[in-house]
């Protein structure tokens, strides 16, 4: 049953980036079993306030795809650690951007093609 | 009021109807008293997933100043307009 706990593999697997802006953690707690949701930390910091963005533009396709996932869904906040107000700003922005076409509402890998 | 216009072209117009057009939607905007800061032509682009069976698309990015009760009827122009596949009229906070 206490399997599913080990946290590595599965979820660590599917958003490596996630961690990247994170500093090195479970130095002084291994055990963090408390919560519901066990995956890999985000980092501590929203990275939008970290450059202090008072937009978020929906034309920058490049930046926006680091907060889809592989089939193409916005990434929930708890895995790309950004703030309540920067989340709503970046999923609107994707929003825009799949209304004309730069990014896509799923995949292919969803699609079936 | 600053607002950024873009929109998609249908991919099967030759290099003069596409000006034709970019011209139709220049004149959208000045005609209602509006102002083109900026235009910026992306060209033919690849489209995320297809729209009106089409894979790609002319794209243009517009900057203009227009005024709030003009844009409806900006909207209104493109969507009559057959060859504008889609677009998006989105307000620039400006200082």
């Amino acid at each position: 049953m206490e399997e599913t706990r080990t946290p590595a593999a599965g979820a660590g697997a599917a958003s490596p980036a996630a961690r990247t802006g994170g500093e090195p953690r479970s130095k002084n707690s291994p055990v963090r079993c408390h919560g519901r949701f066990q995956g890999p930390r985000p980092p501590r910091v929203c990275p939008f306030c970290a450059q202090k963005a008072k937009t978020i533009d929906y034309k920058s396709v490049e930046m926006l795809r680091r907060y889809l996932t592989d089939h193409g869904k916005i990434k929930p906040r708890r895995k790309v650690g950004t703030c309540a107000r920067h989340q709503r700003m970046l999923s609107a922005a994707i929003k825009r951007a799949r209304h004309v076409a730069l990014m896509p509402f799923a995949t292919e890998a969803t699609r079936g093609e | 009021m600053s607002y950024e216009l873009m929109y998609i072209v249908r991919p099967t117009l030759d290099e003069q109807a596409l000006v034709t057009v970019n011209e139709r939607v220049d004149k959208f905007i000045t005609a209602a008293g509006g102002e083109i800061l900026k235009r910026e032509d992306w060209g033919k682009r690849r489209l995320a997933f297809p729209i009106a069976k089409f894979t790609e698309g002319f794209y243009s990015v517009l900057q203009i100043k227009l005024a709030p009760t003009a844009v409806r009827n900006l909207e209104r122009n493109l969507q009559l307009t057959e060859e504008v596949l889609r677009y998006l009229v989105t307000r620039v906070e400006s200082a």
